[in-house]
């Protein structure tokens, strides 16, 4: 029987992780939601957000956390190139299929690329705080994690202001759910949807960052994300923000609490096993509401 | 999973092959019996690419080493030494296909191994056909040595099971207030980084000492907090990590962050590597790890092998580094005592005399028993001063080992 300590302890860590999660899965949901696109180049960027903070630190000897100053709206003009040139050109028919294929490749090109420049040692940000914590009721919080969580609760805090108070929050959401009706209405959706995959990329500079904080990264680190990220969306139920951030924070939650009795390989397959569920009993998503059911 | 480290390096792999098609173009055209003037050729698979580039490169650059400093000598018996490098994309189906064409199609002189167990164990088992004598510079786990190779000899001090056996001695003969009562071992699903874990698991219980927190964890985890969560509760006197590179130093810095305390530390490779420092913030203090070699180590190869390799590498060699070049050394001894290098006959020969003799190395003066173990143990370091040093066994040490470890 673990004991109170520990079960609080992992219950704080849950939360830690759960919200890292939800960041790190809100930009794969828009893309979905927004278009249909498996976008499995998503956590590659995540790594590339990554590794420009780490540079951005220990050539420039700038805060990280600074260095989304300039990645924010450099992916956000990424995702919208990549959407207009790439994603655009591919035939409706057979766009969720051809995107993996495209976005994988995209993936793979980050990956080399990284490789090439930065090369495949493991790197890390030194950071002075990097081991401080304080202590709450017995159990002690990492200053990083808790950064990293601020970063995610703001982020997508944003987001969903920005998608429900704002015309061009309307003008996606719309986009989202009916995608002819809202051209009829005199949307133009095809930037609103360019947009929506830069806000995407935008969240992965931001959830990049948080990743680098506190963890060690690699080139190929990425493919060791993509499928929890994807298993989160789809518990969440495909394009829904709130969802996937309900998800997250609920296997996040579930991963920390059941690694006490199982062990880390196990708690690991509660990803899967939730993906499972979801796809054998309510496809639509668990968290996902009415705008996931389209898919 | 598998993608683990997988980087692709056009460069290298384009470098490698363009090498690879000189080296083919440049030598074998006699085929025929070995003259006095042809080289001795030797035949290597590496991991240039795949999950293993990173040490495969490292254990390339100590065979070059090694083949440099020996031709600079004027080579073995007289005859200059050539190395054709395969690359096997640390798969190991291509890995025995390597060697099958290395020893069979373009009939190498002498083949060595490639890196880690996993290649290690298929790569031995196409030389134990081929009846060719197998030193290799990677193969640690204890599996490698269960397979009843005959052939097969692992060139470092010790194999995964016996790197802390310096470290389990010296906890057993503390006296009994001092001792550590009770020990948490987080260790990766690896034969190698669980064998170094395990091995001094069961020395210590053994000796009494209580295991209260035993994790396994799969090599792609990236949050290591659960598993620091579960360490700091139990309050373990001692911690031992049975790690790569980049799990070694998020689970440090977890238990860091939960500011767990124990009297002694003690992580597998990630300590040793140069990056280590800087990764954990240079809150290193105290932390002990096993290694099978040093720069500083007074024997008089590895002085020249130090000096040498810096001066065609620009860096001071590593452990991976310096495996290959000890491989390469129980190789030349053997080929020097015995007076030839061909397939045939002649390796029956080499196995012989390695087994039946002990070779001065860069790690020191080695030998093996039965199965190709070598008989002996890692040093055991210890950041002491802001710098690792050799704190085990005694007749080694720089320095004296520091216990209970400062705070971190």
């Amino acid at each position: 029987m673990p004991s109170g300590a520990l079960l609080f302890q992992s219950i704080i860590l849950g939360l830690l992780l759960g919200g890292l999660y939800a960041l790190l899965a809100a930009g794969l949901t828009l893309y979905f939601g927004i278009m249909r696109v498996v976008m499995i180049a998503h956590s590659a960027f995540l790594i590339l957000a990554a590794y420009l903070a780490w540079w951005s630190h220990t050539r420039l000897g700038v805060d990280p956390l600074l260095s989304m100053i300039v990645t924010v709206p450099l992916f956000f003009a990424c995702g919208v190139l990549l959407q207009r040139v790439l994603l655009a050109r591919l035939r409706p028919v057979t766009l969720t299929m051809m995107s993996v294929l495209l976005t994988f490749a995209i993936a793979v090109l980050i990956e080399g690329l990284l490789g090439y420049v930065f090369t495949g040692t493991q790197r890390r940000i030194q950071l002075g705080y990097g081991s401080a914590s304080f202590g709450i009721f017995g159990a002690r919080v990492a200053v990083v994690k808790l950064i990293a969580f601020g970063l995610a609760a703001v982020a997508l805090l944003t987001l969903y202001l920005l998608m429900k108070k704002t015309t061009f929050g309307w003008a996606l959401r719309a986009t989202i759910q009916h995608r002819d009706a809202a051209r009829l209405v005199g949307i133009e959706t095809e930037r609103v949807a360019g947009y929506g995959f830069g806000l995407g990329l935008a969240t992965a500079a931001i959830g990049g960052t948080a990743l680098a904080l506190d963890t060690t990264i690699y080139p190929s680190l990425h493919w060791h994300w993509i499928g929890p990220l994807m298993a989160i969306i789809v518990v969440g139920g495909l394009g829904s923000v709130p969802g996937a951030a309900m998800a997250a924070m609920v296997l996040g939650m579930l991963q920390s609490l059941l690694q006490i009795p199982l062990g880390t390989t196990w708690a690991q397959t509660i990803f899967y096993l939730a993906l499972f569920a979801t796809l054998a009993f309510r496809p639509q998503g668990f968290f996902g509401g009415r705008l996931a059911q389209r898919f | 999973m598998t993608t683990r480290m997988k980087r692709i390096q056009w460069m290298t792999a384009l470098g490698a092959s363009l090498t690879l098609a000189l080296t083919a173009c440049g030598g074998g055209d006699d085929g025929g019996s070995a003259g006095a003037d042809d080289p001795i050729v030797v035949g290597i698979s590496l991991p240039l690419t795949g999950d293993f580039s990173e040490p495969g490169k490292g254990v390339q650059r100590g065979y070059e080493a090694w083949a440099k400093i020996t031709n600079d000598k004027g080579g073995l018996l007289g005859r200059k030494v050539e190395l054709k490098i395969l690359d096997d994309q640390s798969n190991a189906d291509r890995v025995v296909a390597d060697y099958e064409q290395l020893i069979g199609k373009d009939n190498v002189d002498l083949v060595v191994g490639p890196f880690s167990t996993r290649l290690v164990v298929p790569a031995a088992r196409v030389a134990e056909e081929y009846g060719m004598l197998f030193v290799e510079p990677a193969g640690a786990a204890k599996e490698v040595f269960e397979q009843g190779f005959k052939n097969l000899f692992y060139a470092a001090p010790a194999v995964a099971n016996d790197h802390y056996n310096h470290l389990a001695e010296y906890i057993l003969a503390l006296p009994p207030d001092q001792r550590p009562k009770t020990a948490a071992y987080a260790a990766m699903d690896d034969p190698f980084a669980q064998g170094t874990a395990y091995g001094l698991k069961e020395k210590l219980e053994a000796g009494g000492v209580r295991t209260v927190v035993d994790e396994v964890y799969p090599p792609n985890t990236t949050d290591f907090g659960s598993i620091a969560a579960k360490i700091a509760a139990s309050k373990a006197d001692m911690v031992v990590g049975g790690s790569q590179y980049q799990d070694g130093v998020n689970l440090i810095v977890a238990l860091q962050q939960l500011r767990y305390q124990p009297k002694l530390a003690a992580f597998s490779t990630a300590p040793t590597n140069p990056e280590f420092a800087a990764a954990i913030g240079n809150k290193t203090e105290g932390i002990l790890s096993p290694t099978g070699y040093t720069q500083d180590a007074k024997y008089p190869s590895n002085t020249e092998f130090v000096e040498k390799y810096t001066a065609q590498f620009g860096s001071p060699p590593e452990e991976d580094e310096a495996n290959a070049y000890t491989t390469g050394q129980v190789v030349a001894a053997a080929v020097t005592a015995v007076g030839c290098a061909e397939q045939g006959d002649c390796q029956k020969k080499l196995v012989e005399w390695v087994r039946t003799n002990t070779v001065e190395t860069v790690v020191g003066p080695l030998s093996w028993d039965e199965t190709g173990k070598p008989k002996g143990a890692h040093m055991i370091q210890q950041w002491v001063g802001g710098k690792i040093q050799i704190v085990l066994p005694a007749d080694a040490k720089e320095t004296d080992l520091v216990y209970p470890k400062p705070a971190w």
